[in-house]
């Protein structure tokens, strides 16, 4: 129900309420059976809901930025040239310290954008053999960690053993981490 | 023994040792050189470099020398007693290095956000032509404009900020950040050598989940291990340890 209804609101454009509903009837499904049919199925559309929230999000951000970004350096220009009181006798120090301060400048609005630049996911967050975000991560007696379903797929058609350290691994032996 | 055997390292690090102990820094950085030209791998040889250097402030050629001592320490011996001090002393000289850069990035932030609140300020009362105690929408529009800018300038500076480390990166049972972490088969991750401690004197048991444990099942976390130093690159305060 929670599922049907997270749907639905999403697609009335109610993302935040939409993405609720779909987090609940996710929590709901993996407490009564994690391996369940449904579990993947609901991840996929609150996967989905949750990068429409953060493009819309981000989009407002980033032109937010940009926008102050070109007003600071256009106010910081202006009074650079109106400081200076002999016109073709710029002194070189105000002007490489006017380019460092609109160089720290760019790196500042870079920063304060970065969470919101596409990058790669660090290396520990991801599955092994996928390379793809962790969803449930499982750690093997050799301290790896891979996506569960994966390795177990792995173990049932390619062999028991650890795939990156080649040792004899049992799913048993699965730790969730 | 030096004047007899002049091309055994150990004699070199022995007698830095005793420089050491007088605070005769140049002579360890002078004795521990040799000892190193002799044998690379000497860990006692590059420790001691390393605090020479930190002394004359040569911070990153320190850090690089405690670094190297420590890899070639835990390949020899991950447990050995030496391996601990070089860490507390790599993390000290680590946390000065980001003390150092930090401030200076906070007073680089300070100074450009300051300029900018200025020029922005200026420009608004040149462009404005309301009479003051009027605010119109162009006087709104710079209100929120100054806000954006506190908020991109404290985003900016936000690493450099000490706050709390993530739980997920921290140990259960001190609540310290991570150095050596470990998992237990109920899934709960602990510093090594504080979980050895608790097996050994407390008892042969999970200490969260009471589950039975025994040493032999406990596994290195190494995607936690690899978390914890990509927050420390990012967070330098986070060497301080208590």
């Amino acid at each position: 129900a929670h599922c049907t209804l997270g749907l639905a609101l999403l697609q009335k454009q109610e993302l935040d309420e939409g993405v609720n509903e779909l987090q609940k009837a996710l929590d709901l499904g993996r407490g009564a059976d994690p391996k369940g049919y449904m579990i993947d199925e609901i991840w996929q559309e609150l996967a989905k809901a949750k990068y429409l929230q953060w493009e819309h999000a981000s989009s407002k951000r980033s032109w937010e930025l940009q926008s102050l970004k070109e007003a600071c350096e256009t106010a910081l220009k202006e009074k650079h040239f109106l400081n200076d009181s002999h016109p073709g006798s710029f002194s070189d120090e105000a002007i490489i310290s006017h380019m460092k301060q609109l160089e720290v400048l760019s790196r500042v609005f870079k920063e304060a954008g970065e969470a919101d630049i596409p990058g790669e996911v660090p290396d520990y967050l991801c599955c092994k053999i996928t390379l793809d975000i962790l969803r449930d991560p499982v750690i093997t007696p050799s301290g790896v960690t891979y996506e569960r379903t994966v390795i177990l797929q792995h173990l049932q058609k390619v062999g028991k053993f650890d795939p990156v350290t080649r040792e004899p691994l049992d799913h048993s032996q699965l730790v969730p981490n | 023994a030096i004047t007899l055997c002049p091309n055994v390292p150990v004699y070199w690090t022995n007698r830095a040792l005793c420089h050491r102990r007088r605070n005769d820094w140049l002579k360890v950085e002078e004795d521990c050189r040799r000892a190193i030209q002799l044998d690379y791998s000497s860990v006692k040889a590059h420790y001691m470099l390393g605090l020479a250097l930190l002394q004359k402030q040569e911070l990153d050629e320190g850090v690089k020398e405690l670094q190297k001592a420590l890899d070639l320490g835990r390949g020899a011996n991950p447990k050995g007693y030496m391996v601990d001090e070089i860490w507390q002393e790599l993390a000290k000289a680590k946390y000065m290095l980001w003390e150092h850069a930090s401030s200076k990035r906070s007073w680089e932030l300070q100074s450009l956000k300051e300029a900018c609140e200025t020029a922005l300020r200026e420009k608004h009362f040149l462009d404005d032509s309301q009479p003051e105690g009027f605010l119109d929408e162009a006087g709104i529009s710079h209100m929120k404009q100054l806000e954006v800018l506190r908020q991109v300038f404290r985003k900016a500076g936000e690493a450099d900020i000490p706050c709390e480390v993530p739980d997920y990166l921290c140990c259960k049972i001190t609540l310290d950040i991570f150095c050596d972490p470990v998992i237990t088969p109920s899934g709960v991750t602990y510093e090594r050598a504080v979980i050895l401690d608790h097996l050994q004197k407390v008892g042969k048991f999970d200490p969260i989940t009471r589950e039975p444990l025994d040493q032999s099942q406990l596994v290195p976390n190494l995607a936690i291990k690899e978390a914890v130093q990509a927050y420390l690159d990012k967070h330098g305060w986070a060497y301080k340890l208590d």
